[in-house]
Formats: structure tokens, sequence, C-alpha cells
């Protein structure tokens, strides 16, 4: 009898160290519709990697411009790891959402661009791991129609377009690529200490270039609308335009050989030439608070985020990444669209934006369409005491 | 005087047909327009022109076979079936809420209709957070289960159409039956029902359509669970800023070949569906 106990006692602790061993653990992990396919392949390999546990993974589809918002309705079901553009931040860092990186925080940090470790880094807490620099915008262009030359200036470019019979596409209408010209020009869209909004593109500044804006709205071959203009119409009546990596491959298709990019143009204020700031993003890859495994959830995240996922994710989705050594490879540096992303993301700044910026953008770039010669300062007055919240 | 009058009456006749011809031509052409790019051979979801340069059954093909990125077949059985059961168990539960209150006469009867109106004016979104956390507690969060219970749930609370129909069949049928000797349920299976095939198929077909045209619900209930997405919801995923440019053209061909059970429903029981509105509309 004595033998049977400690037999089955003995067999008890193999059972123990085995299960110890190998824990079975389920980790749900969220990104694009279109990035599933690597996201599976990538998190196989981690499972590969990583022996030790059985990992079963679980893949929602949600993308980035949801994940706050999906988040937020229901954080217990929602994953364990997901992607989020840096804009998302503040709402998801509020919301207690997303764990702090603790594990090799030195070595991310260090493996990162200055910019996108700061767009994952929220009152000097680093709360994600950064995985794409690429969510900013630059120039596509024509090259049978604009010299390098011409792009250097907005002018230049509406120039060489209008000689040519052909238009330039630049969405007004849309907050984003609208603040160009006030970034460029000095204006200031950012948060104060105390997380409250600031931004002066009401001041004299940003009258300079509002009426640049207007400017360019009151010329023949300006043409306004969305990508969806830009991708439907480049290389027939539209020979440049303003958007971002997610169209290149769109754009690559309809120019063919004549397919180039370049950083923004200048524009010209009170006769001088002003470099057309941007917003530079990119995705950031966080862990729920309220996983059940967040050591484990941790280490896929800075699995998917390394230096080899994100030449992956380079090579099969084209995104940009945001380690430093992927970025210096060959394939990168050569990638038309990116190494123009990379040349404007000097003049990019981080989007710290929560109050209601977009709708009153929407409605001042739509007044300037339709009449150009508008008065700008109460349309721009308007326009920042939404934002500001006033 | 006679031929004056002949020729006003002709007048306003052309002038009424051109503009309902006008009218209807507006009408036609966003769906016109929508078929015509489902067959576009160029990507994208904008064309500066009208008339596409090349036509192509590629975008159908696609749909039904790249199931890599978007499961459409899936979501289109998803929907078939959840619409089928749904439109059972609505069909089903109106009826039989509108019998009662046509024929049974009890205390609070009046008092449960005119509730049943007031909420029924409620759109069922105000409560879809509320839905959700119901449907979580009970495990049934992201299941095509609990699509067809908030399908047919409120069932009940659209009873008028169907009762004011009902009260058009004449009491006396129910009695000589009574008198024969039939219950309240005899009657109702089978002499109200075999006589009000209008409206019967009026409430199937309104059940059937909801499934397929709904979002809202559709989003909250399966949140991440693309594999129990409904068409509406599926088609949607198709147009962000990702994907649009590819997945435009296949976006439409998704539109057109959801149209077409509800087109052909509505097409062979169109006679039906005309006297079933009207029908119940002659008395409230």
């Amino acid at each position: 009898m004595k033998k049977f106990v400690s037999l089955f006692l003995a067999l008890a602790l193999c059972c123990s160290v085995l299960a110890a061993m190998a824990e079975d653990i389920t980790l749900k992990v969220w990104d694009g519709q279109d990035d599933q396919e690597l996201l599976q392949e990538l998190c196989e390999a981690f499972a590969a990697a990583h022996p030790e546990n059985n990992y079963t993974f679980q893949y929602g589809v949600v993308g980035t411009a949801d994940a706050s918002a999906r988040y937020l309705e229901d954080p217990a079901a929602a994953a364990d790891v997901f992607v989020y553009p840096d804009d998302q931040l503040i709402r998801l860092a509020q919301a207690d959402a997303l764990y702090e990186v603790t594990r090799n925080h030195d070595a991310i940090v260090a493996a990162n661009s200055q910019g996108s470790v700061n767009a994952a880094t929220y009152q000097g807490t680093l709360l994600g791991y950064p995985m794409t620099a690429d969510n900013g915008y630059f120039l596509f262009y024509d090259k049978s129609v604009l010299t390098e030359k011409d792009v250097e200036t907005l002018d230049g470019i509406l120039a060489a377009a209008e000689k040519a019979g052909k238009q330039f596409n630049f969405d007004v209408a849309n907050g984003w690529y609208l603040a160009s010209f006030f970034l460029g020009n000095g204006g200031i869209i950012t948060l104060d200490e105390n997380g409250n909004q600031i931004c002066d593109f009401n001041n004299e500044k940003g009258v300079e270039a509002a009426k640049a804006v207007a400017a360019m709205c009151a010329h023949p071959a300006f043409l306004p609308g969305d990508q969806n203009i830009l991708t439907g119409t480049i290389g027939d009546s539209v020979c440049a335009g303003v958007c971002g990596t997610w169209v290149a491959d769109a754009i690559k298709e309809r120019l063919g050989e004549n397919y180039a990019a370049a950083k923004l143009p200048t524009f010209t204020v009170n006769g001088e030439q002003v470099q057309m700031g941007s917003f530079g993003g990119c995705k950031i890859l966080g862990v729920n608070t309220q996983s059940a495994y967040p050591v484990e959830a941790m280490n896929l995240a800075e699995f998917l985020t390394s230096e080899e996922s994100q030449l992956r994710r380079f090579a099969v989705r084209g995104y940009g990444p945001s380690n430093l050594n992927a970025a210096k490879s060959e394939a990168i540096a050569s990638d038309p669209a990116l190494s123009a992303l990379a040349a404007q993301s000097d003049y990019a700044v981080t989007q710290l934006i929560i109050g209601d910026f977009w709708t009153p953008a929407t409605a001042f770039g739509n007044a300037l369409i339709a009449d150009p010669a508008a008065d700008v300062q109460p349309l721009l007055d308007q326009w920042v005491a939404q934002t500001i919240g006033q | 005087m006679k031929h004056h009058v002949n020729k006003r009456k002709l007048r306003a006749s052309i002038g009424l047909h051109t503009l309902l011809t006008i009218l209807s031509i507006l009408w036609m052409l966003p769906v016109f327009w929508l078929l015509i790019s489902s067959f576009r051979k160029e990507p994208g979801a904008y064309t500066p022109y009208l008339w596409p340069k090349g036509f192509t059954l590629d975008n159908y093909v696609r749909l039904f076979t790249d199931t890599r990125l978007f499961n459409f077949p899936r979501w289109f059985m998803n929907t078939l079936f959840v619409a089928a059961c749904s439109c059972l168990i609505t069909t089903i539960l109106t009826l039989m809420v509108a019998y009662v209150y046509s024929r049974l006469r009890f205390k609070s009867r009046q008092a449960i209709m005119n509730i049943s109106l007031v909420l029924g004016m409620f759109p069922g979104f105000m409560s879809m957070i509320a839905i959700y956390h119901f449907m979580k507690a009970i495990g049934l969060d992201q299941t095509l289960l609990a699509l067809i219970l908030v399908y047919s749930g409120g069932a009940a609370l659209n009873y008028y159409i169907a009762k004011g129909f009902f009260d058009t069949i004449p009491k006396s049928l129910d009695e000589a039956a009574t008198l024969d000797g039939a219950s309240k349920h005899t009657i109702f299976w089978k002499i109200i029902l075999p006589n009000s095939k209008p409206i019967v198929v009026n409430t199937a077909i309104n059940a059937f359509i909801a499934p397929w045209v709904d979002f809202i619900f559709v989003s909250v209930i399966m949140k991440d669970n693309y594999n129990n997405y409904t068409v509406a919801k599926g088609l949607y995923t198709m147009v962000d800023k990702a994907n649009i440019y590819q997945y435009y053209t296949v976006f439409c061909a998704g539109s057109v070949v959801v149209a077409i059970p509800i087109v052909l429903l509505f097409i062979r029981l169109q006679k039906y569906y005309v006297a079933g509105v009207t029908g119940g509309a002659m008395k409230g």
C-alpha cells in the first residue's frame, strides 16, 4: 500500500513538473485584416522559439484605427496584445489599458528611433513596443511631368502641372494633411503638462499659413479630394498628390516607371519659402493590463517588434520600420516611398491631439475650397476654439 | 368642350409621366452605377469617367474564391442562416401576439397593447451595450445564436399591422369554428392563418431582410470574431483605407450578390406583400 502511495505521489510530482514545464497559454492578438497572414506567421515563429510553453493564439480582426474604440467597449474581451496608432495612446493610457514596458526596457528604447519611443511614451512611461514608423505623409509624383526641381516648391508643382494641363491633389478637407501648412509655418498643436490641448493656428503665423492654403485652393491646377481621388486619377489628369505609404502600391501600379516620391514641398509665405511640416505617427504594440499572461504577452510583443519581425513586415507588407537597424537596411533605403517619408520625418511632429480638431478642420478646408477669398481669421478662431474646447 | 378637357388631361398625363420618369431615373442611377462598378475592370473607388474602360467577371470570382482576406462565402451563409432562423421565429411570434390582441379579450389587453406600441417606437440599438453584456453574461457573445435572439427578440412589439389584418377577418368564422368544437389553438392555425397569407408573407419578408441590412448589432455583438460576421459588417471591412483600392470593385460585387436573395424573395411574393400592407392599414 505504501508503495502505491509513494508511486502515486511520484507520478503526481512528475505530472506537476511536466505541467510547469509546458503550460497551456492562450493569447489573443489583434491586427488589421490585411495583416492577419503575417501576424499568424510571426506568432507561430514565436511559439516555435518558445517551446517551454504550449501557445495557442486567437487572432482578432481589429484594424489600428478601431483599436482603442474596440478595446474600451470591453477591455476584458479585448486582445492581450494589440496594435494601436500613437494618437490613441493618450486615450488608452487614461483608461489604464496599457502595461508599462518593464522587461528589457533599455534595450527596446535603444533599438527603436527616438521619435517612435517618444510616441509610445506617456508622462515619462513607456507604454508599448514601437512596431512601425510610417504613419505619415509625403509627396507622390509623376516623373514624366514634374522634375526633381519642380517638386521642391509648391509653386513649382502647381506651375508645372498647369503648363502640362494636369492637376495637383491635396486633401485640404482633412485636418491631418491640412495641418502641414500650419506646422511648417511654426504653428503648435500639443498638450501642456496638465494634459490640456494647446493650439495656436489662429495667430499671425497661422493666418499666413491659411492664406497660403487659400492661394493653393484658388490655383487652377489644384484638385481637392481624398485618397480615392488621388489613386483614381494619378497618371491621367493628376500628376502629383500628398498621401501615405498605404496607397504606394496603387500609385506604383498606375504610374509604372514614372513613379516617384519626395518629401513635402516648401510653400511661399511673404515671398519666402517655408518647408511644409507634417504629423509623423507610429503603430505601437500594446499589452492589455487585463491580460491573464502579462509576461508571455510582453515576450510576444517584443518578438513581434524585433528587428527581424520588422524587416519581415517590410518585405511582406511594405511597412516602414521603427527599429534603427532595420531602417538602415538596403531594401528599405531603396524604397522611394519610405525614403521620402524618412526625408519628411525631419519636419514631422508627433500627433498630440485630444480635442475636437478634425471636424472643424474639415469645415475650414471646405470653406476655403468653396471660397478661397474668404476672411480666414474668423474661420481659424472658430477652428482653434473648438480644438481647445472653449 | 369635351375635346378641350381631353387635351388638358393629356397634358397633365404627359407632365406627370415625365416627372415620374425623371424620378425613376434618379432612383435607378445609383443601383445601375453599383452594378456597372461591380463589373469594372480597373480597381479603385474613384474613376474620373463614368463608363468603365473594361468589363470583367473577375470581381465576382474573387469574391467567392479569394477568401484569404475576406471570407465572403462564409459571411453569406452566416447571414442566410441567421435570416432564416430569425424569420421563422419572428413570424410565428408576431402572428401569435397579433392573434391574441385581435381575438382574445382580457383585462390588461389595452394597457399591454399601448405599452408594446410605445416600447416598439424606441430604436432597438438604444440598448445595444446592455444587450452585449447580457449576452456575455450567459456566454453567447460573438455567436450567431446571439444575433438570432437579437433580431427576433423584439418581434412581439411589431404586432399592429398583423393585428389590423386579423381584425378584418370576420369574427363569425371563429364563432362557427368554436361551435364545431375548435379550440383557440386550432382556430389560429386552421382558420386565421390560411386566411392571412398576405400578412404572413409581409411579416416574413421584413424579418428576413433585417439581418442583411443591419450593421449596428452585428458590430457590437461580433466585435473581432471575423468568422461570424454577416455580410453587412464583412463587406464594410473591405473598404477601409488600406484595402479600398484593391477591393472596391469586389465590394460592389458583394453588394450586388447580397441583393439577389432579397430581390428574388420580393419578386416571388410581391402580390402578397402589397395586399398585406394595404390590408393591414385599413383598420387599426
